[in-house]
C-alpha cells in the first residue's frame, strides 16, 4: 500500500468520525429545541424517525471511521469486552441490583486502548444484543458510543491515575448519557423502557413535566449513579491487573494512563 | 441460555439473502415510524410481517419470544401514557393527579403499534438468519471484515464466558464468599468475580492477536469468500425496489392524510 492511499483513508476516517459526531449532536439538539410530540399528534412520527435514524446513522459512521485505526490486539480484545458487557449486565439483572452495569467492558477497553476502541466496542455491544436476544437495546447503541468516547478521553486526561477522579468522570459521563438517551426513550418507546423507569417517567409527567423532560429527569436519576459505579469498578479492576499487562498497550504508554511509575522498569 | 435465537428451517424466508432481509427490515421500520397513524403500523403488521412469519415456519417461536419482550413494555406504556400523558384533554376517569385521557391512550396506541412492528420484524430477522450468514453477506457488500470478526467471535465467546463466570463465583463461594441479601452490598461480590474473569480472558488476547497477524488479519487486500451467500438477480433488483416502494407509501399517505 502506498503512503498516499493510507493518507486518503485517514482523512476519510476522520471525516466519518467528525460527520458522525455532528449528526448525533444535531439530532439531539433538533429534538430538544423543537420539542415535538406533545400536542400535535401528527408531528410525533418524524420525532421517532429522526431519533432512530439520526442516532443510528451517526453511531454507524463513528464506528466505521474508528475501526480502521484499531490494532489487531485491540480487535482481539473487543469481543472479550463485549462479552463482559453482556454477561455482567445479565448477571446484575439477575442479582436484582438497581443499576444496569452493561458498559464495564466498554470503559475498560477505552481506558486500555483509547476512545476509538471504546466506540467500536460500545456500538457492537448493542448491535450484538439486538442481533441475538433482544432488539430493544439496539436504538440505544449511540449511548454506548458516547460512553466509550468519553471514557477514552477521560483516560487520556489521566483520570485513572487517581482514586477520586474515576467516580467524578463516571458521574459526568452518566449525565451526558442520560441526556443523549432521553429522546430515544421518549420518542421511540414513549417512556416505557422498563417497569421501574416507566413508573418514574409517569411520576414526572403527573407532576406536569413534558415527555422529553420526564425521560431526561428519569435518566439523570439512574445513569450518573450507574456510570459512577462502572468507572469505579473499572478503576478497581485496572489496579488489580498486573502493570506488565497494562503497559503492553500503546495507548497506555503514550498517554501515561496509569501515571509515570512503571514498576517493570525497576524490577 | 443459548446465545442466539436462530432456528434452522427450510423456508423461503430462510433462503433469502440476509442483506435483502435487512433492507426490507429497515424500510419497514422507516415506513412505520414516518406515518403518524396507528393503522399504518397495523397494516404493515397484517400485510407484511404476519404472512412472512407464517411462511417462515417459526411463527410460534416468534410469538413467544416477541411476546416476552413486548408484554412488559406495552403494559407500562399503556399505564404511564394513558394516565399521565402531558397533552391529555379529554378526561375519561380521574383519581388525584392521575387522569385517564383519550389522547394518552391514542399516543400509547401509536407508539405501541410501532414497537410491536419493530420487535416482531427484528426478531423474525434474527430467527430466520444465521448470524454468520449475515456477517459474510455484509462483508461481501463492503463492510469491514473486522466488524464481522468481532461480532462472530463475540457470539462464540459468550457461552464460555458465562461458564467461566459461574465457575469463578462457585470457587469464591467455596472460599467463604457469601452473597448478601442487601442489593447494594451485593456490589461487593462483583470485585472477587470480575478480577479473575478479566485477567483470565484478557491474557489470551495477546496470543490470539499474534495468531491472527500470522494469518494476514490486518491485510487490507480484498478477500474472496469460502462459502458464497446465496443471491439471485431478483433479490438484487428487490433491494432497490423495496426502498422505492417504502418512499412511495410514505409520500402517498402523507399526501392523502395531510
Amino acid at each position: 500500500m502506498t503512503a498516499r492511499s493510507t493518507d486518503t483513508n485517514r482523512s476519510r476516517n476522520l471525516a466519518l468520525v467528525v460527520l458522525g459526531t455532528l449528526i448525533v449532536l444535531a439530532t439531539y439538539l433538533y429534538l430538544v429545541i423543537t420539542q415535538p410530540t406533545e400536542l400535535a399528534q401528527s408531528s410525533s412520527a418524524p420525532a421517532g424517525l429522526i431519533a432512530m435514524a439520526g442516532y443510528l446513522i451517526g453511531a454507524v459512521m463513528l464506528a466505521a471511521g474508528s475501526i480502521h485505526r484499531l490494532s489487531t490486539t485491540t480487535i482481539a480484545m473487543a469481543p472479550v469486552a463485549i462479552a463482559l458487557n453482556i454477561v455482567v449486565g445479565q448477571l446484575v439483572a439477575v442479582l436484582g441490583l438497581p443499576v444496569y452495569l452493561d458498559s464495564i467492558g466498554t470503559v475498560l477497553v477505552s481506558a486500555l486502548a483509547g476512545p476509538a476502541a471504546g466506540v467500536v466496542t460500545g456500538i457492537l455491544t448493542n448491535v450484538i444484543w439486538g442481533l441475538t436476544l433482544n432488539p430493544v437495546p439496539l436504538p440505544f447503541a449511540v449511548v454506548q458510543v458516547v460512553i466509550g468516547l468519553m471514557a477514552g478521553y477521560a483516560a487520556r486526561l489521566g483520570v485513572f491515575r487517581t482514586v477520586w477522579l474515576p467516580p467524578i468522570a463516571g458521574a459526568i459521563t452518566g449525565v451526558v448519557a442520560a441526556m443523549i438517551s432521553a429522546p430515544i426513550s421518549a420518542f421511540i418507546f414513549g417512556g416505557a423502557t422498563g417497569g421501574g423507569t416507566g413508573v418514574l417517567v409517569g411520576m414526572f409527567q403527573a407532576m406536569g413535566q413534558s415527555l422529553l423532560a420526564s425521560t431526561t429527569l428519569q435518566g439523570l436519576l439512574s445513569d450518573p449513579l450507574d456510570k459512577l459505579i462502572t468507572f469505579t469498578v473499572v478503576y478497581l479492576v485496572l489496579t488489580a491487573l498486573p502493570a506488565r499487562f497494562k503497559q503492553r498497550f500503546p495507548f497506555v504508554r503514550e498517554y501515561q494512563v496509569f501515571g509515570t511509575k512503571v514498576p517493570t522498569s525497576k524490577a | 441460555m443459548s446465545s442466539t435465537l436462530y432456528v434452522e428451517r427450510a423456508s423461503p424466508i430462510h433462503r433469502l439473502n440476509p442483506v435483502t432481509k435487512l433492507v426490507a427490515l429497515l424500510c419497514l421500520l422507516v415506513v412505520v415510524f414516518a406515518i403518524p397513524q396507528w393503522w399504518a403500523s397495523l397494516a404493515v403488521l397484517l400485510l407484511v410481517i404476519v404472512p412472512a412469519a407464517i411462511s417462515s415456519g417459526v411463527a410460534a417461536r416468534l410469538a413467544r419470544s416477541a411476546g416476552q419482550l413486548l408484554l412488559p413494555i406495552l403494559v407500562v406504556l399503556v399505564l404511564v401514557q394513558g394516565l399521565t400523558y402531558p397533552g391529555g384533554r379529554t378526561v375519561l376517569w380521574q383519581w388525584g393527579p392521575l387522569a385517564l385521557t383519550t389522547e394518552g391512550l391514542m399516543f400509547a396506541l401509536t407508539i405501541g403499534a410501532r414497537l410491536v412492528c419493530l420487535v416482531l420484524a427484528s426478531v423474525l430477522l434474527v430467527l430466520t438468519t444465521h448470524p454468520g450468514d449475515l456477517m459474510s453477506a455484509l462483508t461481501e457488500q463492503g463492510m469491514s471484515p473486522k466488524f464481522a470478526y468481532i461480532i462472530s467471535s463475540t457470539l462464540q465467546l459468550i457461552p464460555s464466558f458465562q461458564a467461566r463466570a459461574t465457575s469463578i463465583l462457585l470457587a469464591q463461594q467455596a472460599r467463604g464468599l457469601t452473597v448478601p441479601s442487601n442489593p447494594l452490598r451485593r456490589l461487593g461480590v462483583l470485585m472477587p468475580l470480575l478480577g479473575p474473569l478479566v485477567l483470565g480472558m484478557f491474557t489470551d488476547i495477546e496470543e490470539r492477536s499474534t495468531a491472527m497477524e500470522a494469518r494476514g488479519f490486518g491485510s487490507t487486500a480484498r478477500r474472496t469468500t469460502l462459502v458464497p451467500v446465496r443471491d439471485t438477480r431478483a433479490q438484487r433488483v428487490a433491494r432497490w425496489v423495496i426502498p422505492v416502494l417504502a418512499l412511495a407509501a410514505i409520500l402517498v399517505s402523507l399526501r392523502w392524510i395531510g
